[in-house]
């Protein structure tokens, strides 16, 4: 076998992010490679390099042999390059034929677009593949997993012989996934294309894969061959970090329960079942935390719980009151914070300052307001301060701009915020990710203070490590439900990674 | 947030501002006139007389006043393009309320008259305010539509039932409710008080207090705000009736203060088109507003006195328009510009990274 | 209209009928230029600005040389020239499409006036060479028929053809599948090798090109060689409405502006009983019902897809 790509030490740097980082990376000719990592790891961003979406900021790309020059779809494709998104590319008004053959329309006469040509051929690529989808059917009415076989139709029609396929399975029910996987199995074996296949899910690493490389925080850490690893080698290249840290010290004994959630059903943005049938408390003085791989229902149970999403079926109970449909603000005044997942979208005000960040949740407080309207702007800008000295922030002051400052920081804001209601519940996403190592630290620390403090504390995050060291209890989630508990110093990473992937005894093989 | 003061912005107005001279200049003697007169007459046609200076203010309070009540919808990330309808409805309905009344004290028939005014432009705000929250609903579109019906509906209801001028469309206001002239023969009447009182509270409120701060998080953010306990939906629909309140009033001020009789065009020729571009290129910031209102209203009313030595007075719409597309080309030009600086330093950035990373080795 | 008779009705609805093409036909112009920019995802309100500019050309060159055919080439070129700009500023430089569009109708109400003013007095232009109104012989013989169909402006039939060329374009034609997708999912446009910017560019030249016509047709083929202020007179405002109401689909786009052209045509003949100021409106109201209707059945029909998944799901 040779080499069909070869990657250079690629960087690739966005404002602010190092995405990539010195990626050095060969993929063989006819050969299903498979590219694992959390996310924001920097997968995305190294195919859209090989699909002439982003420009590499360094180093060098080679095709065949041949470096690439020009960045862009065209030429890619002109490579024989396909790229299925993770994001479907298609038009949703368009008919299947008509998304399929986008770009390069078969004419009538040289002008008029042919719709019966174009539906021959899609029926023909149908007939060559085995994928059967209606030619005719418009793509926005259509289930998500045929509209994924019409964006594999796609880059075939267009020739192509290197397929890349981001994270395909995550819209996918079980059946469709095995379908697709037969698929990718014959055109490696009968065509003999090369596959990439971005994933977290490590199992399919397992059953598709010849070899996989890893990345963790923009960096490969490592390439294998998938029959020299298993799902708990690569799940501790995945989420591990090397540093250790030294002990926290955790005191108290639980209290009430705090949090209950009852049998609750949550669907995802899609409509899609979720969360199936989740039920857990959370005492007060404990950490509960989450072990599940990225896209297992660990986000829609957070928010469903917060109130950012609708729950529909099961209770959840906060401090003894029923929290089950009410708005985010009416549960927090039960008692609860959140620090959410995504920062961005959730956690701030991009454009506002680091003090009007702090502030919301409290502005409605008698000490920051006059007569209840007039904002008193220097109790706020004071207290701003006071946060943002005991938070450690560091920056340009409590005046900047919260968007123009580090993951690192912008997350101290976060948490300074969340953690100064002083609330006896806590949900917590995600505390440090995009974060170094001293900040980690830093969060922590904070974590278990509060923990100390009495307050109950549920957790969510990607890096093992760190569920391990804050939590008192671990539950595992796989595909949105419950597949075991434990209490953390009774059982290994190793252990736990079994049922994270869904292999644990007693869970589905 | 705290903002200090943006050189370049002020730099890219009085840019604009020559550009929009300069081309003028070229058109004006294309045509064969003198520029140097015309712009001579422009500045007598506001300074040389006490009553041009009272139509200049006027008009200026009625785009600051509509680029308030549009900054107002934008804070809380809803777009009012309505506000043309709206000020014309609380117009009509003002002045039938003031025929309606007639013989009634002033010290009634006034504040009833602002009431109606105020109401059935905050309603017709609400429509489309609804329409946005609860079905997500364009709400550009929506009030485009709706202004072109307001339209309809006024010059039916001058023209028609409740028309009492002599003329074929016109509602006239009794004598006894007409707001106070302040400079004799001018636009200008105490509306202007209430309107600077207006124009505080507006910037008080936007700035200052902790409402203002609610909405603009829900502007920049709705899904944040949501997140933080803040009601957006109702802040979204309350700021959007506000908006339209602020435009019935500005109607009601065009008819009570300046033009006396309520004439469809003649209360509004698309002004609050107006006021909203002054909003947009003054970034939706107070200030700004307010002097860009007034460089505009100064070229309109000069624009009139250029007509004494031959410049049609519609000189005034290209002068604006040119200082609008060029703040509006400048954010894209800025942006660009700030994009490949961005880009270059990415780059330094990895090399840099990757220099120290062998020194090290 | 005392007394109700056949033949009385016959001719009233004849007149409203053949009123209503005519109305119809210069926001049908504008309306299928501007349903390209919607296609390729441009809000563009600008439209009243371009056909008043495409007006005063057309009347300015035509008076000058004496050609009507010559002032509506030169009020389409200059719609490239004005598509171009627009293009510059909304997809160039990314400013906001309203604002443009806002600034682009101000700006063409100032200078059009400004140069009529300057060139032409106060009258405006008068008198240039125009086109006149076709009689079709094929027809002449059929009683309503005739009075409906024929002696309009070329204009008129004209636009027939377009709508038709116009929907060839939009669906059946690659560049017309690019347009759609640079509106409807730039990025997806993108990853099949073609530049959804280009797509936006082309669609805002020939919205130009439309306006320019449709201005044409207001100041040589409606009103005989003239050009006044402002006759345009919202017509861009209407034809934006109408594309909105049309979904941007030529055929049904052209309903829309005769919807507009008969509530037009029936205001005028029911002057008297009800005010034309109030059956005018009744079309924006219809359009925002519409809109209404569009979102929330969209939105029905993403639930109903969830709901049929997750059956799907549960059964297996």
């Amino acid at each position: 076998m040779t080499d069909e790509i070869r990657f250079e030490h690629i960087s690739m740097e966005f404002p602010g992010v190092l995405a990539n980082d010195d990626i050095s990376l060969s993929i063989r000719n006819g050969e299903v490679f498979a590219l694992v990592g959390e996310n924001g790891a920097g997968k995305s961003t190294l195919m859209n390099i090989l699909y002439g979406i982003n420009t590499p900021t360094a180093g060098n790309l080679y095709v065949r042999g041949e470096k690439v020059t020009d960045f862009s779809p065209k030429a890619a494709i002109d490579r024989g390059i396909g790229m299925v998104h993770q994001h479907f590319m298609l038009v949703p008004s368009f008919t299947v034929a008509q998304n399929i053959v986008l770009g390069r329309e078969p004419k009538n006469a040289g002008v008029l677009f042919d719709n019966k040509k174009a539906e021959k051929l899609t029926r023909e690529l149908v007939k060559e593949y085995g994928l059967e989808v209606d030619p005719s059917a418009e793509v926005r009415d259509i289930s998500v997993g045929l509209q994924q076989r019409v964006e594999i139709l796609k880059t075939l029609y267009r020739g192509a012989d290197i397929l890349i396929l981001d994270e395909p399975t995550a819209v996918l029910t079980p059946q469709e996934t095995d379908e697709l996987f037969e698929v990718i199995r014959r055109i490696v074996r009968e065509k003999e294309m090369t596959v990439i296949i971005i994933t977290h899910k490590l199992y399919e690493v397992m059953a598709i894969s010849d070899r996989v490389g890893v990345m963790r925080q923009g960096k490969l850490v490592g390439v294998e061959n998938t029959c020299d690893v298993d799902e708990k080698k690569l799940a501790s290249m995945m989420v591990g970090r090397p540093v250790l840290f030294d002990h926290l010290e955790k005191t108290g004994t639980p209290g009430d329960v705090a949090i209950e959630v009852d049998d609750l059903y949550v669907a995802d943005n899609r409509g899609l079942p979720a969360v199936r049938g989740v039920s857990l408390s959370v005492r007060k003085g404990e950490v509960l935390g989450i072990a599940a791989i990225e896209g297992n229902g660990q986000s829609e149970l957070l928010e469903a719980i917060t109130g950012m999403r609708k729950i529909n079926r099961g209770h959840v109970t906060v401090c003894g009151t029923d929290a089950t449909g009410k708005t985010p603000g009416e549960i927090r005044a039960l008692g609860l914070s959140h620090v959410p997942e995504d920062r961005l979208s959730t956690g701030v005000d991009k454009v506002a300052s680091v003090s009007d960040n702090l502030l919301v949740g409290k502005q409605k407080e008698k000490r920051f307001n006059l007569f209840g309207f007039h904002q008193r702007r220097s109790t706020v800008d004071r207290y701003a301060e006071e946060l943002y000295e005991k938070f450690d922030i560091r920056g340009a002051g409590i005046h900047t701009e919260v968007g123009s400052m580090s993951g690192g920081n912008m997350q101290k804001v976060v948490v300074a915020r969340e953690f100064s209601f002083d609330t006896p519940v806590l949900v917590i996403s995600q505390p440090t990710r995009g974060v170094d190592i001293g900040a980690m630290e830093f969060f922590h620390t904070r974590i278990i203070e509060q923990r100390n403090a009495g307050a109950a504390i549920l957790l969510s995050s990607a890096d093992l490590d760190e569920v391990f060291r804050l939590s008192d209890r671990i539950i595992t989630l796989y595909e949105g439900k419950i597949t075991g508990e434990f209490k953390a110093d009774e059982i290994t990473k190793e252990e736990i990674g079994l049922y994270m992937t869904g292999t644990g005894e007693g869970a589905k093989a | 947030m705290k903002k200090r003061f943006d050189y370049g912005y002020l730099i890219a107005l009085v840019i604009s501002l020559s550009v929009a001279l300069l081309i003028g200049a070229g058109i004006i003697a294309i045509t064969g006139r003198s520029p140097l007169r015309a712009y001579g007459a422009l500045i007598d046609g506001v300074f040389s007389s006490w009553r041009h200076i009272g139509d200049t203010l006027e008009y200026a309070m009625v785009l600051c006043l509509c680029g308030l009540a549009c900054d107002v919808g934008s804070r809380a990330g809803i777009f009012n393009v309505g506000g043309e309808g709206q000020l014309l409805l609380g117009a009509l309905v003002a002045s039938r309320i003031g025929t309606l009344m007639d013989g009634v004290t002033p010290w009634l028939a006034i504040p009833c008259a602002i009431l109606g005014a105020v109401a059935v432009g905050g309603f017709y705000a609400f429509i489309p305010g609804i329409l946005k929250v609860k079905l997500k609903v364009n709400e550009v579109i929506t009030t485009i539509m709706m202004n072109s019906i307001a339209v309809f509906l006024c010059v039916y209801f001058a023209k028609g039932p409740w028309k009492n001028s002599v003329n074929a469309e016109g509602i006239i206001v009794p004598e006894a409710y007409r707001f106070t002239t302040l400079i004799r023969s001018s636009n200008l009447s105490t509306a202007i008080i209430i309107s600077a009182v207006l124009t505080f509270l507006v910037w008080y409120i936007l700035q200052k207090t902790t409402k203002g701060y609610e909405m603009r998080l829900t502007g920049d953010n709705p899904r944040f705000a949501r997140f933080a306990g803040i009601k957006a939906d109702r802040l979204v629909i309350a700021a959007m009736v506000v908006s339209g309140m602020m435009c019935g009033l500005v109607g009601m001020f065009r008819v009570y203060g300046a033009e006396r009789i309520f004439k469809t065009t003649a209360v509004s020729n698309e002004y609050y088109f107006e006021g909203l571009m002054v909003a947009m290129i003054a970034q939706y910031q107070p200030l700004p507003t307010i002097i860009i209102s007034l460089i505009f209203a100064i070229l309109k009313i000069g624009a009139m006195g250029m007509q004494s030595v031959g410049v049609p007075i519609q000189i005034y719409w290209i002068l604006q328009t040119v200082v609008i597309f060029c703040m509006a080309g400048e954010k894209g030009i800025r942006a660009a510009i700030r994009k490949a600086r961005e880009k270059r330093a990415a780059e330094r950035d990895v090399l840099a990274r990757r220099e120290g990373g062998t020194a090290n080795e | 209209m005392n007394e109700f008779t056949w033949t009385n009705f016959a001719k009233i609805a004849s007149s409203t009928l053949s009123q209503m093409l005519g109305t119809a036909t210069p926001v049908a112009l504008a309306a299928l230029g501007g349903l390209m920019t919607e296609h390729a995802g441009i809000m563009n309100i600008g439209m009243d600005g371009m056909i008043l500019m495409g007006a005063f050309v057309a009347a300015a060159v035509s008076y000058y040389l004496a050609s009507a055919a010559l002032g509506i080439l030169a009020a389409m070129v200059f719609g490239i020239v004005i598509g171009l700009f627009f293009a510059l500023f909304t997809v160039k430089l990314r400013s906001d499409e309203f604002i443009i569009g806002c600034a682009l109708n101000t700006f063409a109400m100032g200078i059009t006036a400004y140069l009529s003013r300057s060139l032409f007095g106060s009258d405006g232009i008068r008198g240039a060479a125009y086109l006149h109104n076709i009689h079709i012989p094929l027809i002449k013989d059929i009683p309503f028929l005739d009075n409906v169909i024929s002696g309009h402006s070329l204009f008129v039939y004209l636009t027939w053809v377009l709508v038709i060329l116009m929907w060839l374009f939009v669906y059946r034609t690659p560049t017309g599948f690019w347009i759609r997708a640079s509106g409807e999912s730039p990025e997806t446009l993108r990853t099949a090798g073609k530049d959804p910017e280009k797509m936006k560019w082309v669609a805002s030249i020939l919205c130009g090109v439309f306006c320019g016509l449709a201005g044409a047709h207001l100041s040589l083929g409606k009103l005989n060689g003239t050009f006044v202020e402002g006759m345009s007179d919202s017509r861009g405002y209407i034809a934006f409405a109408c594309v909105i109401f049309g979904a941007a689909h030529p055929g049904k786009v052209y309903l829309a502006a005769l919807m507009f052209g008969f509530f037009s045509a029936l205001g005028l003949q029911l002057q008297g009983i009800i005010s034309s100021d109030l059956t005018e409106a009744i079309p924006y109201v219809i359009t925002i019902i519409m809109m209404v209707y569009v979102v929330v059945s969209g939105q029905r029909r993403r639930e109903h897809l969830a709901k049929q998944q997750l059956k799907k799901l549960e059964l297996k």
